[in-house]
């Protein structure tokens, strides 16, 4: 916690450190007499013993149980009662006093083995006053645990429950209240008689009950206070001569409480209570209090009947929040299978989230989400903007990575990120991958509340130090800002499971890029074995049908007819188109293996080497070159020398016709790219097509009006590619083309 | 004596069309035409069929990379690593564009590397070029006459 404790703190910290479960004393509606197990002699009694035994304390010692009060009640023979293992007082049977006092005569005896002693308590037993009159309970708690399984939320449960208990008990007021993760407690169930103040709707704080208080509650349930105005009698002697320590009495129904407490309930205006603990899960979860502005007595068997009423309910609210939490948890599972049956579609998981939006909400009970990858953010539902998500993971980052990270207050928890706070309350937070800064983020909204103190919440600090009770339980209006809704930790434990899922599908997407890496360099190698022999065995023939098509032309022309030659032509062109066809190729596939030699190029340069270049296929036609001053751009000069060249080829073949003919070549600067394109007035093509454009032997013309090997676009294309840049087109049937490259800009010092 | 051009290749059709070219170029070498790598070294060597043969080192020598028996490149390695043999001009004549040969031609110290282009009249170019920078440039033999050579018989 902070380490700036303030004297609040410090003082709760005191009365947290009270031994309360060693008072030394207990309440006078009963006595006690410690015994030793073996020869049942008293080893303590307390005080007011003298009003039921006629003997002071200091008398009764080293008497035996018997001697002091009864011989036709065998102790030991009861005590076969006493299961091996209760630790609770047990009730083993009641016995009639030696000499009756003026209000009793016959005292109910509860033993329980601690400390290494047998602690037995004498309480008087009163005239039934409850509605079963002869203390049978039996039918009101079968009517309860039948009313109970009726009801359907838990308020409607505690609401049947108080009802019961103020018939059983006869407080005039009956209240439950629930403790919240910090422990203050809301009262969401009471009953109380005329003339009692409601608390119904309103919170008491956690220091109301301090820490050690909780634990004895959680391990004893019900606590009785006759009267709050009581005077402790002590025990004699003082400490318990097995242990030299005051005696435990951390289950002993007499018990005396805390001064702090009695002032509390005198302040409160209750002369007397009954706690019943409400425990799930082995945890306090809440508590049943019944007041009473009178001193009032509850006896055993209303107690026993309380005791159990408070059981069924405790199961009763650990059943429905198991039931809710399994519920929970197989909506949050179904989503899960959804979201990764998504992923498994989409191939990738940013892609398969962001296709099941409401899904990724409503799993966290969100109202934003973000995915974070590598390459891109994307927002859903209500979020910080783009700049605040991305500053929130590079903050995540430096958090620990295993783990899910939640925080139902931003402006708190995260104090780097100021501006988080103005967007959303909460956060949760999960890396799918670290190294690849792939993250999962949801989003709450702040919610401010308003919360109905009883009395306000800070006690009386006294000028000791100690903890004075507040006197005013009047409602006390705070409003609490900046939290958002809770998460709940099923969400928190469901997101992890999310992580793992999405990490099995992201390892197996690995393996199989391996795998398919493996596969391409397998490929690979094929492929180059391939062209090697295309190169040596297909180039040899060409050649030769080249190489004789043009001697025979050469030396027997003059034996053959006009036809006869035109069909050596033919062969020879064909040849001729073959083994440019067979070299476009091999070009093609070096393209995709040989390594890139980056370096600055100027494009213009470039542009004007090639125009020459290509002089002659235009010679004799008009052409409006209109080349724009052209940035430089970091490449293979190479490569991009080839791809100009084939575009620029393209477009002056495919202009031919046009009188004249226009060839714009211009830049085009973007934030992460160059854009380069080339625009002619050509006969364009149909963008129907436009996706085959780039394609090997993908051919729109006949090779009557344009030849061509249909490999110059795919080899832009593939040249493009390897530089990280891409490649397209636009164009009309008779209105001309333009061809576009985009190159990536890399910051000035690569 | 102009000294000989040794062409060594093994496909029939390349050896007439490169004779025709090497008849164009016009040039006065003798070609004396071997078809595998082994012939090729025993000629070099002058050893088993060519121990007779007269002594002297051929001008240059043409040499295809794929031949039966040792192939171009081992027959350049025997050439480099030969002392005798050491400076005869080599040339690669091949049909492959393949980087792996070209490197390795190169490593081993060829002169030149010509890619016989599919266009015959490339590939008389290319030869004729190559016989004169090596066979008459190379080596200007004093008072050497142009003969009109008919191919080899």
């Amino acid at each position: 916690m902070t380490t700036a404790h303030t004297a609040f703190d410090q003082a709760v910290e005191r009365c947290a450190q009270e031994p309360i479960q060693v008072p030394g004393s207990i309440q006078p509606q009963g006595f006690m007499l410690v015994l030793d197990e073996q020869d049942l002699c008293v080893l303590q009694a307390s005080e007011n013993a003298e009003r039921w035994l006629g003997a002071a304390a200091p008398e009764l010692l080293g008497r035996t149980f018997a001697e002091l009060i009864s011989d036709s009640f065998d102790l030991r023979a009861q005590m076969q009662y006493l299961p091996v293992d209760e630790v609770f007082p047990f009730h083993i049977g009641d016995v009639e006093l030696r000499q009756p006092s003026p209000d009793c005569s016959h005292m109910r005896v509860l033993v329980h083995r601690h400390d290494q002693v047998l602690i037995t308590e004498f309480e008087p037993i009163r005239t039934a006053s409850g509605p079963s009159g002869h203390g049978d309970y039996y039918p009101l708690v079968r009517a309860f645990v039948g009313s109970v399984l009726k009801v359907s939320c838990i308020v409607e449960l505690l609401q049947q429950s108080v009802l019961q208990i103020k018939r059983i008990t006869g407080f005039g007021r009956v209240k439950a209240y629930r403790f919240d993760a910090e422990g203050n407690g809301e009262v969401l169930a009471e009953v109380a008689d005329p003339g009692y103040p409601s608390y119904l709707g309103l919170c008491f704080p956690a220091s109301d009950i301090p820490r050690q208080a909780r634990e004895l509650y959680r391990v004893n349930r019900i606590r009785v206070i006759e009267d709050a105005n009581y005077i402790a009698s002590p025990l004699y002697p003082h400490s318990n001569p097995r242990t030299g320590k005051p005696l435990d009495m951390s289950y002993a129904a007499l018990r005396a409480v805390s001064p702090v407490h009695l002032q509390y309930m005198r302040n409160m205006g209750t002369l007397a209570s009954t706690s019943l603990s409400i425990v799930v899960d082995g945890k306090l979860w809440g508590l049943i209090s019944c007041h009473h502005d009178q001193p009032h007595a509850v006896d055993l068997p209303t107690r026993t009947a309380c005791e159990l009423l408070a059981s069924v309910l405790s199961l009763q609210i650990e059943s429905r929040e198991a039931h809710t939490g399994t519920q929970t948890m197989l909506d949050m599972r179904q989503r899960i299978v959804r979201m990764l049956a998504s992923m498994a579609d989409h191939d990738s998981v940013s892609a398969g989230l962001n296709a099941l939006p409401q899904v990724l909400l409503d799993f966290a009970s969100a109202t934003g989400a973000a995915i974070i990858s590598a390459e891109r953010c994307d927002l859903i539902g209500v979020t910080p903007p783009a700049a605040q998500v991305n500053a929130l993971v590079h903050w995540l980052s430096q958090q620990d990575a295993e783990s899910v990270f939640s925080s139902d207050n931003v402006r708190r928890d995260i104090q780097d990120l100021p501006e988080l706070a103005k967007h959303v309350g909460g956060v949760l937070a999960v890396a799918i991958s670290q190294i690849h800064s792939h993250y999962l983020v949801w989003f709450r909204p702040e919610q401010v509340r308003t919360v109905n103190w009883a009395g306000r919440p800070e006690k009386a600090i006294s000028a000791a130090g100690s903890l004075n009770p507040r006197h005013s339980f009047e409602r006390w209006q705070e409003d609490v800002g900046g939290y958002c809704e809770p998460w709940d930790p099923l969400i928190i434990e469901g997101v992890a499971e999310l992580r793992i899922a999405v990490l099995g599908i992201v390892l197996r997407k690995a393996e199989e890029l391996a795998q398919l890496a493996g596969e391409l360099r397998q490929s690979n190698k094929e492929l180059e074995a391939f062209s090697y022999s295309v190169s040596h065995d297909l180039r040899a023939p060409l050649r030769h049908i080249a190489g004789y098509t043009e001697l025979l032309t050469e030396v027997e022309s003059e034996n053959f007819s006009e036809r006869g030659q035109r069909f050596l032509k033919h062969i020879e062109e064909a040849a001729h188109f073959a083994g440019t066809l067979v070299d476009n190729l091999l070009n093609f596939s070096q393209m995709g293996r040989s390594a890139l030699r980056m370096s600055d190029v100027d494009l213009n340069a470039l542009v004007e080497t090639i125009r020459n270049e290509l002089a002659p296929d235009f010679a004799g036609r008009t052409i409006i070159w209109d080349v724009e001053k052209l940035p430089k751009v970091i490449a293979d000069p190479a490569f991009i020398n080839l791809a100009l060249h084939n575009l620029i080829a393209n477009a002056i073949k495919y202009t031919r016709g046009r009188e004249p003919a226009r060839i714009e070549i211009r830049a085009k600067q973007h934030p992460h790219e160059t854009e380069i394109y080339i625009r002619d007035n050509g006969v364009g093509f149909d963008m129907a097509y436009a996706n085959k454009l780039f394609g090997v032997f993908q051919r729109l013309h006949r090779m009557e009006d344009f030849e061509g090997t249909g490999i110059g676009l795919a080899s832009v294309r593939r040249i493009i590619e390897r530089h990280d840049g891409r490649v397209w087109a636009d164009g009309e049937i008779n209105q001309g083309a333009s061809f576009h490259f985009a190159l990536p800009r890399h910051s000035s010092n690569t | 004596m102009l000294k000989p051009i040794l062409l060594v290749e093994d496909n029939p059709r390349d050896l007439e069309l490169t004779l025709v070219a090497l008849e164009r170029s016009q040039l006065a070498n003798e070609v004396i035409v071997l078809r595998d790598g082994a012939d090729a070294l025993d000629y070099l060597l002058r050893r088993n069929g060519y121990a007779e043969r007269d002594d002297g080192n051929p001008a240059v020598l043409l040499l295809d990379l794929k031949l039966p028996k040792v192939d171009g490149l081992e027959v350049l390695k025997a050439v480099r690593e030969t002392p005798e043999l050491r400076s005869i001009p080599t040339v690669m004549l091949t049909s492959s564009r393949e980087e792996p040969d070209l490197l390795r031609a190169y490593e081993l110290g060829v002169n030149a590397y010509v890619v016989k282009p599919v266009e015959f009249k490339e590939f008389v170019t290319a030869i004729s070029d190559l016989g004169i920078f090596w066979a008459v440039l190379n080596e200007p033999p004093p008072g050497s006459l142009r003969l009109t050579r008919r191919g080899n018989n």
